[in-house]
């Protein structure tokens, strides 16, 4: 999927600004890194994409379609071609992890035979095959962060966004998890991934859109080599 | 819908009646009592509706014959009162008769009236009247018409009584549609209030089932049926909590009802009531959710919070 932002602004009541004025293009088939200190506007940036927010000015195109101006049903079919890895993990409580991965898919259709058998591929790939049954806040942070990654992949997504995938395990399974995302793009799809891990990013060296304050301070391919940046 | 995701709705209602049965319980309690006052409207609007019935069956006219009518034109005008429309049953009472009541209601002082000629008390007719002819005025035109009967030589009716009657019948008409609306009202926001917040403790599912992509209907589908489920529970617990008051004041007060009310004994909802108490409570049950639903996706797609 190729995403266009064309001069986004995001701005919370009563006035804080969370975007100003982003411009951006990510090609299809692109891995790309947001970044940026806290309250930076990365998560925002992400939920424009996937329109849980709308933009208080700007356009966002997604393979040329304004999404701001999808309606209920638009929205929900945009997503059905989204994986999303969100940072407070969102699971239903009462569901098994299997059945919370499987979930996913038999919302679109997918008989729940197929689906739980897609779901197990997905967390035997993870490493999480033993703690389907278990349920989500049974699991550790780590073990939590996987099951959504399995969530996120299960429909084959053309986009996947991810907001600080790797916020909650250690620096070994965070680069499992990128090669993961890696693999990902490789069959085609855009990836786009908030993270405060900076030695993740400079470690496989693809593209890096630096936010602060709401405003995009580097896009440039120099940018991930500068050792003065602090996040 | 696809086969598979109607599966997953029922799949989804199952579980949830299963991990929440609580919250279940409690909005199902909550449409129980609800409904518990509605339906006690219900039934009292029932034996009301008896009672102002058995009351109107007690007014008569009485038209009283003249001395010297034949029995062939007596015959004639009971077949033409008979065949009003207005009339519901015709008694004649002979000058015999009349004065063998007089005497029976006399009792131990019939001795009073002994010497007398038996003809002193002429012949009567009574008429009572088909249940939607009970009003002043149509009841005074009829009296008026037989009036014109050269055999009839009075008519007498409880002109007063009709008339309190009439205005008793129009105040419980009034207020059937006047408090029978206003419980309805409150029945419905309190009703679609339970469910609101029923579903206000599960905003993370629909968050959750919006953020993977489900549709709208998708979503929309366990809240409304479990609403239903809800509304029919409740409204068939307030039926058998009104059969258990019913039960107990029958039993309590059979002769407080027996003088009070000429109808005998307390009358509980009929089946057509009580199916409308069923399809009130599945009705608000489905229409709460819808409406809460509605509301609540709203509100959450729209929701802004800082990043």
């Amino acid at each position: 999927m190729r995403i266009q932002l064309v001069h986004v602004s995001k701005t919370f009541p009563p006035r804080q600004r969370a975007l100003v004025d982003v411009n951006l293009e990510i090609s299809n088939g692109e891995l790309v890194f947001v970044c940026g200190p806290s309250g930076a506007g990365k998560s925002t940036l992400l939920k424009l994409l996937f329109r849980e927010i709308d933009p208080s000015d700007g356009q966002i195109l997604i393979d040329g379609r304004d999404v701001t101006r999808l309606g209920g049903r638009g929205i929900a079919r945009l997503r059905r071609k989204m994986g999303l890895v969100f940072q407070e993990f969102r699971f239903l409580p009462a569901l098994s992890v299997l059945d919370n991965v499987a979930l996913a898919a038999q919302v679109i259709g997918t008989s729940k035979k197929q689906s739980l058998a897609k779901a197990y591929k997905l967390l035997k790939e993870l490493g999480l095959e033993d703690r389907c049954d278990a349920k989500p806040f049974a699991l550790s942070g780590g073990e939590q962060q996987r099951a959504a990654i399995a969530r996120a992949l299960i429909n084959d997504p053309s986009l996947l966004i991810a907001d600080e995938p790797t916020g909650n395990i250690g620096d070994e399974v965070a680069g499992e998890i990128v090669q993961l995302f890696l693999k990902i793009r490789d069959r085609g799809a855009t990836v786009v991934i908030a993270t405060h891990h900076r030695a993740l990013i400079q470690r496989y060296g693809t593209r890096m859109i630096k936010l602060e304050r709401g405003f995009v301070m580097d896009d440039s391919p120099e940018a991930i080599r500068m050792p003065e940046y602090t996040w | 819908m696809k086969l598979s995701l109607i599966g997953l709705v029922f799949r989804q209602v199952r579980s949830s009646l299963r991990h929440l049965c609580w919250t279940h319980l409690l909005t199902s309690v909550t449409v129980a009592l609800t409904l518990f006052v509605f339906g006690a409207f219900m039934m009292l609007q029932v034996n009301l509706e008896q009672l102002l019935s058995a009351w109107g069956d007690q007014i008569q006219i009485t038209a009283y014959l003249g001395r010297d009518v034949a029995p062939a034109e007596r015959g004639a005008l009971l077949k033409r009162i008979e065949s009003l429309p207005e009339v519901q049953r015709v008694h004649y009472t002979s000058q015999t008769q009349a004065w063998r009541d007089f005497q029976s209601a006399l009792g131990a002082q019939s001795g009073l009236i002994e010497g007398l000629p038996h003809d002193i008390l002429p012949a009567s007719v009574e008429l009572s009247i088909k249940s939607g002819y009970r009003d002043s005025s149509t009841i005074e035109q009829l009296a008026q018409r037989l009036r014109t009967e050269k055999e009839i030589a009075t008519v007498e009716y409880p002109q007063q009584w009709v008339e309190r009657l009439g205005l008793i019948v129009l105040a419980v008409e009034w207020a059937k549609w006047i408090v029978g609306g206003v419980l309805f009202l409150a029945t419905f926001f309190i009703v679609g209030n339970a469910v609101k917040l029923a579903i206000y403790a599960r905003r993370d599912e629909v968050e959750i089932m919006q953020l993977v992509g489900a549709s709208q209907g998708l979503i929309q589908a366990p809240f409304v049926l479990e609403g239903m489920l809800q509304g029919v529970a409740g409204a068939a617990a307030s039926l058998a909590a009104l059969w258990g008051v019913y039960a107990v004041m029958g039993e309590q007060t059979e002769l407080f009802t027996a003088l009070i009310l000429p109808i005998g004994h307390l009358r509980f909802l009929d089946l057509e009531r009580s199916m409308l108490l069923l399809a009130t409570g599945w009705l608000l049950g489905a229409a709460g959710s819808i409406f809460s639903l509605r509301r609540i996706v709203k509100t959450w797609r729209g929701s802004d919070w800082a990043a």
